[in-house]
């Protein structure tokens, strides 16, 4: 590596695609695009537009990191998932919970119930308490096969102590089942087998999408004649490769809000403020905490799936440059509902007929977009009371995420920023830095790399110092291997939960460890 | 009488007994889902009143025994709770004509409904301490003389141990040891008791309070009610039953240790409101003592919970991390507990502290 520094962020949204050319810590250009359904087009889009304006830098650019929510969104809107085959390493335990318990029906629907449960697994000792059946997950994945599934979600008793029981399984399947794609429960979740199960089967049902999606945005670097590593975001605002989250597109599940927020850190400077990320149906506020989100400690759920991974602890509210202004009963409010990315037809200012939070902005002379013209009409009550409505709504949601009376600094990010004018309580001061509008793209480009370890260790044998000490190393070795720079990799958290009902000394512990990226040195 | 037949209902069930699991017993997640696929299945538990059944019925507690961590892993088997129930009958010689709960709180107020979905057999409303605790000789069933043994331990592999001891106390060390050797997690038939006995000495109306303390979390929640108000009025609602928020707050600190199998720890809260008040609770697989700048204001057997501040769902211990904003709950215990022969068995001594128990009502006036 050169050495020089530069690099590409690229967020792919839902409605827009941005990018961000930054060298060090300094912006250098950055521009904002439509997604489009193909991915590659978008982004295609928004690139240009950024090395139009920066030509010289093409051939410097030494790293291109992308964040996107294309995997969670297909999720939680029940698109392009595929059905997938379930085998579950357990019996003669846990028949009583099967796979899929607890799911969406409409979900269980989508992936389908083609749950097979075979024996074998381990104890918390990691002792096998039965063998692995073979035979009975030989004669399963022929089934599977018949069915024509090529989806595999696999998960087995304390795997992960035992992961070697899944990789063996996996190996059975796949010489039955050549075409699919399998997930292993111990590489998407840590212990507790439901969570850690549906995680898995998530990530199944995703597999064969992720590999299109990955695949157009490698198209789409390549044709843009850019030769630099690509990098994918994280749920916990780190790097991972273009082959981990292909295979892992469960991973990125949370990067969006994560990215907004570090983007938010990042560019005001701050450690500690509240972010609001307004964008065209709704404003997602999260908290930044040492300069990275805040995360939800209570079981997580994607798609109205329970699973346990950490998420961002953000809060979404129905407010957006979409949001429809009306007039109840109660006088005039704004939004849930949102005219989404058709606001470029059906807002007033832009010739449409329907009156929305934008307009509202433009009318009030908090914008330049549009045709101010257009919104000349609305009169200054229902102006007044929309802003009031809108305020009061970010208000309470402020209110909701913080964790103290003391007022802290809101930062705006996104696109629909414009909407806010005024004093916000609860708030020391609103910022709205340079570039927010682009902050998810330069919190893909800050990123950093991370390892995690989330076992349970013997310390009654080990001793706590040295296997806090061992963890300590598979987290940083993890990390490395992952692509940080070694010998600068931290540790940034570390949890111990002890096991009771047992000898004494068994303790589960979570260690991750976070590092700055080799090939930018 | 009532019949489970909602998903909610159990949902409700499992919230309410994650409250009154003091911070321990076990998750009921692995539990309630069980119960929710027999529900969908057309399977309803049927819960009885103890008043319903005749005194010389037969009533025994189907309990898992083991790590809460171990538990989410191995979660549990039809096959095996089928095989626990032929197994008690054979060994005690006559049919199961109810079940009971040997604790409300956590993971083992789920555990005879899903027998009693599967089998048919009534669950009575009722229980072995109307909270949770960490040993078997602090029900009271074994306070007032209903002995847990004879009885019997398995696992889904098919190993069967009998035990009779000569004490409750001593049966809990047993259990221990056999629960260890079969990978921290067993099931239990245990506590053979009459009808006459369950009337007289379990903790009554026991799940009622749980699907009701659920019921008015989650209904304040939909109507945006004040939560904690709402679930206020309902445990007072109990005769003889005092309840009270003791503390609202977020995580400064929490630690963790495992010392012969129990769960130490202590959570450290302070005050939102630039306050300098300090709370902390001291854990001991369950929460067993909340002082407010040092002061103690609830104690054992007396109720602690914590809950998330906004959404008012109840923590379990495991679940406390920094920074987390929460609240925390006292309620008195059934006034069973508070007896002197109760406090004998689970006062604040037997879990090492030196304080004498207090009732809440007089710990914490007001708030």
């Amino acid at each position: 590596m050169s050495g020089s520094g530069f690099r590409l962020g690229i967020d792919v949204g839902g409605t827009n695609t941005d990018a961000v050319l930054m060298r060090g810590r300094e912006v250098l250009a950055t521009a904002k695009s439509f997604t489009t359904a193909d991915v590659r087009s978008g982004v295609v889009n928004a690139v240009r537009m950024i090395l139009d304006k920066a030509p010289e830098h093409r051939a410097s650019i030494e790293a291109v990191m992308i964040g996107t929510t294309q995997f969670v969104n297909a999720f939680v809107q029940r698109k392009g998932l595929a059905p997938v085959a379930i085998f579950r390493v357990s019996l003669p335990k846990a028949d009583g919970v099967p796979p899929l318990a607890g799911w969406p029906d409409d979900l269980v629907e989508v992936a389908g119930s083609h749950i097979y449960m075979v024996g074998g697994g381990a104890l918390y000792t990691g002792k096998d308490y039965a063998p692995l059946d073979e035979d009975a997950l030989r004669a399963a994945a022929e089934d599977a096969r018949a069915k024509g599934l090529k989806a595999v979600a696999i998960s087995a008793n304390f795997a992960p102590i035992r992961p070697d029981i899944e990789e063996k399984a996996a190996a059975v399947v796949q010489a039955v089942m050549p075409d699919a794609r399998i997930t292993i429960s111990s590489k998407v979740g840590g212990l507790g087998l439901i969570d850690r199960e549906n995680a898995a089967v998530i990530n199944a049902t995703l597999a064969e999408l992720s590999e299109r999606v990955i695949g157009s945005l490698q198209t789409a670097i390549a044709d843009l004649e850019i030769n630099a590593p690509i990098y994918i975001s994280q749920n916990d605002g780190t790097l991972i490769t273009t082959e981990t989250a292909s295979a892992f597109p469960i991973l990125t599940c949370s990067a969006g809000p994560t990215n907004s927020i570090r983007g938010a850190a990042f560019l005001t400077g701050l450690d500690e403020a509240v972010v609001a990320d307004i964008g065209g149906t709704t404003t997602d506020i999260g908290f930044l905490l040492r300069g990275f989100p805040r995360e939800t400690t209570a079981a997580n759920y994607i798609g109205g799936v329970r699973t346990n991974f950490r998420m961002p602890d953000v809060l979404s509210i129905g407010i957006g440059g979409g949001s429809l202004v009306r007039k109840g009963e109660g006088g005039w409010t704004v939004g849930p509902d949102s005219v989404g990315f058709r606001l470029a037809e059906e807002g007033l200012i832009f010739g449409g007929e329907t009156l929305t939070a934008s307009d509202i902005a433009v009318r009030a002379g908090q914008a330049e977009i549009g045709d101010p013209a257009k919104v000349a009409h609305v009169p200054d009550e229902t102006v007044e009371a929309a802003l009031d409505n809108l305020h009061q709504q970010i208000e309470d949601a402020i209110d909701q995420i913080k964790t103290s009376n003391h007022p802290l600094p809101l930062v705006l990010v996104g696109g629909g920023s414009i909407l806010i004018s005024r004093a916000l309580k609860g708030t020391s001061e609103v910022l709205k830095p340079a570039h927010a509008e682009v902050a998810n793209a330069v919190g893909a480009a800050i990123a950093l790399v991370s390892g995690r370890v989330d076992k349970l260790y013997d310390v009654g044998a080990m001793g706590r110092e040295d296997a806090l000490e061992q963890a300590r190393k598979e987290a940083t070795d993890a990390a490395v291997a992952a692509g940080a720079r070694e010998g600068e990799v931290e540790i940034v958290e570390i949890i111990e939960l002890p096991m009771t009902h047992m000898k004494s000394g068994s303790v589960q512990i979570r260690v991750r460890a976070v590092g700055p990226l080799a090939a930018l040195a | 009488m009532f019949i489970v037949d909602s998903v909610q209902d159990i949902q409700d069930m499992a919230r309410g007994a994650v409250l009154l699991g003091t911070g321990g017993g076990g998750d009921p997640y692995v539990g309630e889902l069980f119960v929710r696929a027999q529900i969908k299945n057309g399977r309803y538990p049927k819960v009885l009143s103890c008043d319903e059944i005749p005194d010389d019925a037969f009533v025994l507690s189907i309990a898992g025994i083991g790590a809460p961590s171990v538990i989410v892993e191995h979660l549990v088997s039809e096959k095996t709770l089928h095989r626990i129930l032929a197994r008690a009958e054979a060994f005690y010689g006559r049919r199961v004509d109810a079940l009971i709960s040997a604790e409300i709180g956590g993971a083992n107020s789920m555990f005879p409904l899903a027998l009693g979905a599967i089998s048919g057999i009534p669950v009575l409303d009722a229980d072995g301490v109307g909270r949770a605790v960490p040993h078997i000789e602090m029900t009271t069933f074994s306070i007032y003389g209903c002995k847990a043994t004879p009885g019997i331990v398995m696992d889904d592999s098919g190993n069967v141990v009998t035990i009779e001891a000569v004490d409750d106390r001593m049966a809990e060390d047993l259990c221990r040891v056999v629960t260890g050797a079969m990978g921290a997690m067993s099931f239990g038939a245990l506590y053979p008791m009459t009808g006459k006995q369950a009337k007289s000495f379990a903790v009554q109306r026991t799940i009622t309070q749980t699907l009701e303390i659920g019921r008015a979390i989650r209904t304040a929640r939909e109507d945006s009610r004040d939560i904690f108000e709402s679930l206020i009025d309902y445990l007072n609602s109990w005769d003889n039953r005092t309840a009270r928020i003791l503390f609202d707050g977020k995580i400064t600190d929490v630690t963790h240790d495992t010392r012969d199998g129990w769960h130490f720890g202590r959570v450290t809260m302070t005050g939102l409101q630039e306050s300098s008040d300090e709370c902390v609770v001291e854990i001991q697989n369950e929460f067993l003592v909340c002082r407010l700048n040092g002061k103690t204001i609830t104690i054992v057997p007396d109720l602690i919970s914590i809950l998330d501040r906004e959404s008012g769902e109840p923590l379990t211990g495991e679940m406390l991390t920094y920074g987390q904003r929460v609240k925390v709950l006292g309620y008195s215990a059934d006034p069973m507990l508070r007896r002197p022969e109760s406090l004998e068995v689970l006062g604040p001594r037997m879990f090492g502290i030196d304080e004498e128990f207090q009732p809440i009502e007089s710990l914490f006036a007001s708030a």
